[in-house]
């Protein structure tokens, strides 16, 4: 079993905040009516935030009247969801199988030292981490990672690093 | 070589609705709805010896069977879309590629059950499938295949619902599955009762995967005996096999049911990477145990698969050459099964974090041959787990050990 390491359950929320919780309660107003709802009101918290901090599952407690332990309970059983800030791009390298014997770890070694960062730690501009996860379904693109949701592969250690350029391109 | 689910992939903008429409998309539909009762649905979709693709291989028909005998209503579709298990890729595919004929396989599961309702749960990671598969669903309202009298028929209605899952390898098991579709953890349920009475919401539910229900289309237009023709056998039909690992060409291929792997590897893969030598192969993903070279020429089909003591799985073929340690391969297994435990019972929350420990101790020169002893009987008593994932997660451990003793061996033995 997976324990996700997350931020304590304290206020994670910068200055000027609120009007991100405003943004998130119109969001839920669409959620509240429809039942089960509770997958896709912790990712409409994590696009706003970029990930989903204490005060937005008492909010979609609230708003979608639901205990809010139930509602932690989704959100650390689930691992897309992130419980500190997360990266503009996170960056997903498969572990599994046919990407490990296909040079998974090299990529992941190659990203790790080119942002000089560990697996989950975030670049201090805000763009970057890398997370090391189960398979991710591409693994025809083997060794494969996802960029948010964009597929890439297959990757060794070069295109992983002229993958960060293109993605710095992007930024630039 | 007829294809079935994959018959379209190769067409222009195959995803649109347009494209599908060209290529005689939403016509097995029509004549469901023309010209059969449900009863002749699921009738000849039993007679088609279709069965589950998601890796049961349970028999299609007979699930809408008694989903329809079910006096519960409102009767639910779901399509299983969660796709997780490692070296599987196929459902992405057709997600990617023909969302339509999928849809229209769920239509006529709903025809077949009574069903006015349905899910469609992709899991979170797939992206494009999402976007494609969402505007399929809006193109099938604006068309009028999906809603209130559907095609002009009356009394049959059906709305969907589009759901992605969020990181959980375990929410594929059908009963995790309405755990999630409810917004909830994703623990599996106990069976009995089984979905197809208490499903979703506590309704009768047909669950199906996504390859399962893209057949159905097919097998309306051309008979359940061209379709029984298309496999080996009582393997019926055709498979989506998809090929990773140590191979010279990933890739998906729909190839009749049974074909075997040598077919699979050399003339569809290209052969093993750098024309190195085959060490072995798992048949269906990280659940199944590795075979040796010498099991080429079996079926992969459930039976045969069986009768070798592994599994047919999800058609997720992964190779293995020479340069691949055994040890280290079944170690990975371990790895993925324990990450994914979703820890509700003991055997599988205890157990899997054991087979890593032991799996640690010998590849780090530690082990006793006690120890294969140990994963053999922490194997068994995990057969105990309450869902399926804790009742595999020990077998592709167990079966490396006994195809591949001699490697454990050399690590223990310090060879
Ligand atoms: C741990 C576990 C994971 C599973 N994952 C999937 C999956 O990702 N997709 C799937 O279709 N079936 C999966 N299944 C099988 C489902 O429980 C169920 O049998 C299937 O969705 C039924 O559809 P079918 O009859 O069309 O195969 C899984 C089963 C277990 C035990
Ligand atoms: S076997 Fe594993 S995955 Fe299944 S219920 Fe038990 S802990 Fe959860
Ligand atoms: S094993 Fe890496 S994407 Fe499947």
């Amino acid at each position: 079993m997976a324990i996700h390491a997350g931020a304590p359950r304290r206020s994670t929320l910068a200055p000027g905040d609120q009007a991100k919780l405003d943004d998130l309660r119109a969001r839920l107003a669409d959620l509240k009516d429809e039942p089960g709802a509770t997958l896709e009101a912790l990712y409409a918290a994590q696009e706003v935030f970029s990930y989903v901090p204490p005060e937005a599952v008492t909010m979609i407690a609230e708003e979608l009247s639901l205990p809010e332990s139930e509602v932690f309970g989704v959100l650390t059983f689930y691992t897309m969801f992130h419980r500190k800030p997360s990266a503009k791009y996170v960056l997903r390298v498969c572990r599994d199988l046919s990407c490990h014997i296909s040079g998974a770890p090299a990529v992941l070694k190659a990203l790790n030292d080119e942002l000089g960062t560990r697996v989950t730690e975030v670049t201090e501009d805000g763009l970057f981490e890398t997370e090391s996860v189960s398979c991710l379904g591409l693994c025809d693109l083997q060794p494969a990672v996802m960029v948010n949701l964009e597929q890439h592969g297959p990757l060794d250690a070069e295109k992983a690093r002229s993958l960060l350029a293109d993605l710095r391109a992007r930024e630039a | 070589m007829e294809l079935v689910v994959t018959k379209n992939f190769g067409n222009p903008q195959s995803w649109t609705l347009e494209s599908y429409r060209n290529a005689g998309g939403y016509q097995a539909l029509e004549k469901v709805l023309n010209e059969m009762t449900p009863e002749d649905v699921s009738e000849l979709v039993k007679e088609s010896g279709l069965s589950g693709r998601g890796g049961a291989f349970f028999p299609t028909g007979l699930k809408w069977q008694f989903v329809r005998s079910d006096p519960k209503t409102p009767r639910y579709v779901v399509i299983n879309g969660d796709e997780s298990e490692p070296g599987t890729y196929v459902n992405r595919y057709s997600l990617e590629l023909d969302p339509h004929l999928m849809l229209e396989g769920m239509l006529i599961a709903a025809y077949a059950c009574n069903a006015t309702l349905g899910y469609v749960y992709i899991r979170g990671e797939y992206g494009l499938g999402h976007e494609r598969t969402q505007a399929a669903i809006r193109e099938a309202y604006e068309a009028g295949y999906l809603g209130q009298r559907i095609m002009g028929k009356d009394g049959f209605d059906f709305e969907v619902t589009f759901r992605r899952g969020a990181g959980a390898y375990i929410v594929g098991e059908e009963t995790a599955l309405f755990n999630s579709l409810e917004g909830k953890r994703g623990n599996p349920r106990y069976k009995p009762p089984f979905p197809t009475n208490v499903g979703v919401w506590g309704l009768p539910t047909a669950i199906n995967n996504v390859e399962t229900l893209s057949a159905a289309p097919a097998i309306i237009e051309n008979g359940a005996e061209w379709f029984q023709n298309l496999g080996h056998g009582e393997a019926t039909g055709t498979k989506m096999y998809c090929l990773s690992g140590r191979v010279a060409k990933p890739g998906v291929h729909e190839l009749p049911l049974g074909t075997t792997a040598r077919e699979l590897i050399y003339d569809y893969g290209g052969g093993v990477l750098d024309g190195r030598p085959l060490k072995g192969f798992k048949p269906g993903g990280a659940s199944s145990a590795a075979l040796g070279p010498e099991h080429l020429d079996a079926p992969l089909e459930p039976r045969s698969m069986a009768e070798l003591g592994t599994i047919m799985g999800t058609g997720g073929v992964v190779v293995y050459d020479d340069t691949v340690c055994m040890v280290d391969a079944a170690y990975r297994d371990a790895l993925f099964f324990e990450e994914e435990s979703c820890g509700f019972c003991i055997p599988c929350r205890e157990g899997t974090p054991n087979l890593v420990q032991i799996l640690e101790r010998i590849l780090h020169g530690q082990g006793t041959m006690d120890d294969l002893d140990l994963l053999e009987d922490l194997g068994a008593s995990m057969m105990s787990s309450f869902c399926g994932l804790g009742q595999f997660a020990h077998q592709p451990v167990r079966g490396a050990v006994r195809a591949f003793r001699d490697e454990f061996e050399a690590y223990i033995l310090g060879r």
